[in-house]
Order: C-alpha cells, then structure tokens, then sequence
C-alpha cells in the first residue's frame, strides 16, 4: 500500500512518515500543496493523508482539483474543528476526517478502513483458502497457525488479497509497495513473490505470464 | 410588579392627585362665583325693598293730614316719635311698594324702635328674629333665611328677609352637577393618562426585553428603534451601539480562544506523532535523540505561543503600567538592530540603519519589543538577499520610526488585517510564529499613546511606520 503525506510541518511530517513506513506501508511526502498535488495526481496513492492549512496551496484546493483527476481516499487533517468545516471537508471530496491533535493509532485504524473501503472490503479477516489475511492486525495465519511475514511480504499478500480475483500487474504492484525513495535493491518484486510462495505454499499466488500476479478468491 | 415602584403607577398616581387638585380648585371657584352672584341678587333684591320700606316708614310717620284720601299711606295714631313710644302702629305700602312684597310673601320685613322685639313685623316674617346688632354689615345670612337691614330713622332698624331655602336647594344641585363633571373628567383623564403612560413607558418596556434576552446571551439581539429622534429612541441607539460593541467584542474573544487553541494544536499533534511513533518500538539511541528534539521544538513553540498570549492578555487588561522614561528611539532601534542581525544574515538580507536623535519618554522594553517584532517581520517576508532600511526621524511633537523593507509585498486584502491577531499572510506554520508579533506591536505602540501604520503595494515593498509621543 503506498500513501502520500501532505504536511507542513516538517517534525509531524517525519513522525507519520516514521510510523506509517513501520506499519508496511510505502511512503511519500509533501511539504506543500503543490508538490502534494503534483504527486497525488502523477501516482495512483492508496492513500493521501491531508493537511488542510498548507503553504502556496490549501488543503481544500489540493483536495478538488485532485478531485477531478482521482478517486483516491482523502484523509484530512486540520487543526480547524468546527462542525462547518468538517462538513465542508467532507463535501469537497474528503473520505475522512481527523481533527489535530489526534492519536497516531486512530490515524493509522482510520487509514487502514479507508483502503480496505476503496477495495470495496468490508470485513478486516478476508479468507483464501486456508489462509487468512487479517488486515486490521496486519498479520496472516494460515490453518489457524501464525505466518511470520516481513512488511514488504505483507504488503504484497495484502494488496493481491484486496485485488483477489484480478490480475494485479508488476507495474501496479511496483507503484502500490514501493515508494519514491526506495532504491532498486529492494523493489525487487520476484524476491517477494517467491519469499511469500515459499511461506503460504506454491499456488497461492498464481503467475499470469505477460500479464502479472493473481490470487483466486 | 407592586405598584410604588412602577414608573407607570407613579406617573399615574401623580396625575391623579394633580388632575383631582385642579378640578376641586376649579369646581370650588365655580361653586363660589355662583354661590355669590346669586346671593348678590338676593341682596340687591332686599336692599330695594329695605329702602323702599323705609321710604314708606318716613311718609307715614311724617305729619299729614289725617285724611289724605290717595296718599295710600297708612294712618299712623302716633305722629310724633316719643323715646320709649312706640311711634308705629301699623304700615301701609303703596301698592308699588305692597307689589315688592308680593302676595307669596316671599319677602318679610321686620321693624325695631328700642325694644328687642320688632314694633312692627309682616304677617309672613318668621317668629323671634334676633334684632340685629352688627352696625358694619348691612346683610346677613340666618339659617335659612337671608336677611337685609338698616339702622335708619325714623326708627331704630328695619329689616328685610326672605328665604333661601330654593337658592341652597338650587346650589346643592350645582354642586352635585360640578362633582358629576369633575368625576367623570377624573375618570376621562385617569383613562386618559394611563393610555398615555402605557405609550410611553412601552419602549421602555421593549428596551427591557431586548436587554433581558441579550442579559441571557442572545447577543446579536437588537432594540427596534421605529422613532429616533425621541428620548428612549436616543437610548435605543445609544444601547444598540453598545451591544454591537459587547457583541463584537465577544465574538473577537471567541474568535481570539478560536485561534489560540488552533495554534496550539500543531505542537500537541507533533508531540503525539513523535512520541507515539517513537514509543512503539525499541529503537537506536539516534532515533530517540531525533525524536526528543523535534519534541523540543514543539515544545518551544508552544512556550513562545503560550508568552506571546500573556504579553497580549497584559497589555489588554493593562496590569502592568508603562514604565515610561525619558530615552533615544534610535538607541532602542540601533540595539534591536544588533540583535537581529544574525536571523537577517541567514538569508543574505542587509539591514540598513539611518538613525537620528530622536529622544522621547517610553516604556523601553516595551518599545524594543516593537521594534524587533516588525524587523522579524520585514525580514521574514522578504526575499533572499533583500533588504531592510530602518530610520527614525523627529517631526513636531512625535518620533517616527519607519521600517522598509524588499520582499513580495502585502496583498490589500492581508493589508486590512495585518495587526490583527493570528493573521498570517500565508496561511500556514512555515514560518514558525503564531502572526501575533504585529498585534502585540500594535497594542504596545497603541498603550503609549502612539500609532502604527503598514503600507506596502502587491509585489512591491513594504513599510511600517511607527509614530509615538515625544
């Protein structure tokens, strides 16, 4: 799942980027409303996570004009709490709404219902076969037992399982598990398809040669 | 609502009593006039048939012959008046004056010599009149009877009466129409008034209304204020113009506690983020440091927030008197310069100072912090490698202080707020102030007594012009 920050606050920026690539995810960030806007529109996020007061551009500008472009799940973040504001938030394109100060837990629980909704999912156990995804505690069993998984591998079981029954291109999985600074050591997509072949058994991804990776539901 | 203390009550009261003494001082005088013009006439009446009678007394005690045929005076048998002797034994009236007296006997007379009792008394006078004593009044009032009198010879007094029982009737009568009118133009009035005491008390009573609602928090209430010019109408517009003031006041600390938790919410969310990010696992000494300062930071931008508010809450509720004393402007500028050097340097600004004597009497703490507010200003919005040119000047009475300084300018719309509190041309925390330098600026210069003015075009410069007292 990749996700892009827009926050001026460099202190607040670095602490969510921190806790979000710990949780797996893939991480981008901006520092203003037109770099925010530029990457929202350029890369198909999971995710945006959105500061309402940001410098040469606002929150609310970012998030319409984003509007014409994507469908991307909009977290706002505002310091503003007014009941008209948070309406205003909501009608302008907003998915979710968080008032600051918030609790890091609570942004990452509210991320986690955004994605799984944009997957149209709405339990957060999704089971294949005999393996169980449990996206609300980020961890996969599979006949009750426990698999340890790295955060990549997670990611990459996670993203095939939200997309499960369609074929999920390298260029997609590319765009979703890595984000803009990762180096090309580690975006190497085979290394962990194998690695999660080798954990949860052959066939539970299937290779659709020339075309990328699928999960049957 | 007990009825002493309503103006409405008093007022009516108030009339009442005034509009009772006027129609008793009215009805009285009525009453009196006509209670003399009729015993005037009375009297006039008696008076006639007084001198009349005694016209016919005379004729008939003079010496004439005994057989006058067509005198139609009486015969007297004592023809001489004798003391002690009664020279009357009987009265005859010609028929004019017989026609005074009348055949209803309205009019009695009675007739002494010496004795107590009258010599001489018509058949209708009433038994034991008193023989009348006072020799100044010609008239006087007995019971029912009004009597009329004269002490003239050919005897002792003669006196004419008759009743006024019919005049008294008649007068109770008038006075019994004069107390129906007064009443009923009592009643009229007090109706009257009480209409008119409703009238005007009700503005007052609006008034009340709109104030108990505002008393009850209802602030953007007003008084419907229909006629200005009047006395309440005045009130009206004065209280308006008060509660407009209350009401923007109100909503300007609203709006100030709005923005001050707004401001505050940044560095709480920082210290949450890190804190709670940091905490959630183990992590390298370096990560826990990085963590730490960026808490710091936070926390250090609270603390500026936190004194830029109680500076702006001191000077607001004026606690701290200025201590005024006699100084240099251009000392304080050139100081304030000094220190701020450094943050200028970082982004290549020069800041050039042209400063002349200008000695006045200030609060110099107060007046640095002025003047570094708006240097940090003029170097925060500036561009890299602008410039900033201080100079102070002395015209008639006052010492000016101008800031000018490079940079993109103020927009007209940022330039109507720009002292006003939290107002960021920017609308975002890069800057790491909270927008409250100018404000705090202003009140300062403001409790000196003084002025502060920006202007600037868009994409142009900026000044700031600080006038104070010398």
């Amino acid at each position: 799942m990749r996700i892009l920050i827009v926050e001026d606050e460099p202190d607040l920026l670095r602490g969510l980027a921190r806790s979000l690539r710990e949780e797996g995810y893939a991480v981008d960030t901006a520092a203003d409303g037109e770099d925010g806007l530029f990457k929202a529109v350029e890369v198909n996020y999971d995710a945006v996570v959105l500061d309402v007061m940001l410098p040469r551009l606002d929150g609310w500008e970012v998030l319409r004009r984003l509007r014409e472009k994507r469908k991307t799940p909009v977290l706002l973040l505002t310091a503003r709490d007014r009941s008209a504001d948070r309406v205003r938030g909501l009608d302008t394109g907003a998915d979710d709404y968080l008032v600051k100060p918030f609790d890091l837990p609570e942004l990452l629980a509210r991320l986690r219902a955004l994605i799984r909704r944009s997957a149209s999912e709405v339990r957060s156990v999704i089971e294949i076969g005999d393996v169980a995804v449990d996206i609300a505690a980020r961890a996969v069993s599979q006949k009750r037992k426990p698999v340890v998984l790295t955060a990549r591998e997670y990611s990459l079981v996670e993203f095939l399982t939200l997309h499960r029954g369609e074929v999920v291109t390298r260029t997609q999985l590319y765009e979703h598990l890595f984000d803009e600074n990762d180096d090309s050591l580690s975006n190497l997509l085979d290394v962990h398809v194998s690695n999660v072949r080798k954990k949860l058994g052959h066939d539970f991804i299937a290779t659709r040669r020339g075309h990328g990776y699928c999960i049957e539901g | 609502m007990r009825f002493p203390k309503s103006i409405r009550w008093r007022l009516q009261l108030w009339y009442g009593a005034l509009l009772v003494a006027v129609l008793c001082g009215f009805g009285f005088t009525a009453f009196h006039f006509e209670k003399a013009r009729r015993f005037r006439r009375i009297d006039e009446e008696l008076q006639v048939r007084v001198a009349a009678l005694v016209v016919a007394l005379r004729s008939t005690n003079r010496p004439v012959p005994s057989n006058e045929p067509d005198s139609g005076t009486p015969s007297q048998p004592g023809r001489q008046r004798a003391p002690g002797t009664p020279p009357l034994g009987e009265l005859r009236l010609t028929p004019q004056q017989s026609a005074l007296f009348g055949d209803g006997a309205e009019h009695y007379f009675a007739v002494w010599l010496r004795e107590k009792e009258p010599v001489l008394r018509s058949p209708n006078a009433p038994e034991n009149i008193p023989q009348p004593q006072s020799r100044d009044a010609a008239v006087r009032t007995r019971g029912k009877f009004r009597e009329s009198f004269i002490f003239s010879a050919p005897v002792d007094c003669v006196l004419v009466g008759r009743s006024i029982a019919v005049e008294e009737s008649e007068l109770q009568k008038f006075a019994a129409v004069l107390a129906a009118i007064g009443g009923a133009v009592l009643a009229a009035g007090m109706i009257g008034g009480w209409w008119l005491a409703t009238r005007a008390i009700k503005p007052v009573d609006d008034i009340t209304a709109t104030a108990e609602k505002i008393a009850a928090g209802d602030l953007s209430q007003r008084i419907s204020t229909a006629e200005t010019d009047s006395e309440l109408g005045r009130l009206a517009a004065v209280l308006n113009a008060t509660f407009k003031r209350l009401d923007a006041a109100f909503a300007q600390q609203g709006r100030f506690t709005a923005d001050a938790a707004h401001e505050l919410r940044t560095p709480v969310s920082v210290l949450l983020t890190q804190t709670q990010s940091c905490l959630a696992r183990e992590r390298p000494a370096a990560e826990y440091r990085e963590t730490i300062e960026a808490c710091q930071r936070a926390a250090q931008r609270m603390r500026g927030l936190i004194e830029s508010l109680l500076e702006l809450a001191r000077i607001d509720a004026g606690q701290e008197p200025l201590r005024r004393e006699g100084c240099d402007l251009s000392k304080i500028a050139a100081d304030c310069v000094e220190l701020i050097r450094p943050l200028a340097a970082k982004r290549g600004i020069t800041i050039d100072a042209d400063l002349s004597a200008t000695p006045c009497r200030c609060d110099v703490g107060r007046i640095a912090q002025v003047v570094t507010n708006i240097l940090a200003n003029a170097i925060e919005y500036n561009r890299d490698g602008g410039c900033v040119r201080i100079a102070t000047a002395r015209t008639n009475g006052t010492v000016v202080l101008t800031v000018h300084n490079t940079g993109p300018g103020i927009s007209v719309a940022d330039l109507r707020h720009i002292f006003e509190r939290f107002h960021r041309a920017d609308k975002a925390r890069t800057a790491g102030h909270a927008g409250l330098g100018l404000a705090i600026a202003q009140a300062i210069v403001q409790a000196h007594g003084g002025s502060i003015s920006a202007a600037s075009e868009p994409g142009a410069d900026a000044t700031f012009t600080v006038c104070l007292p010398a």
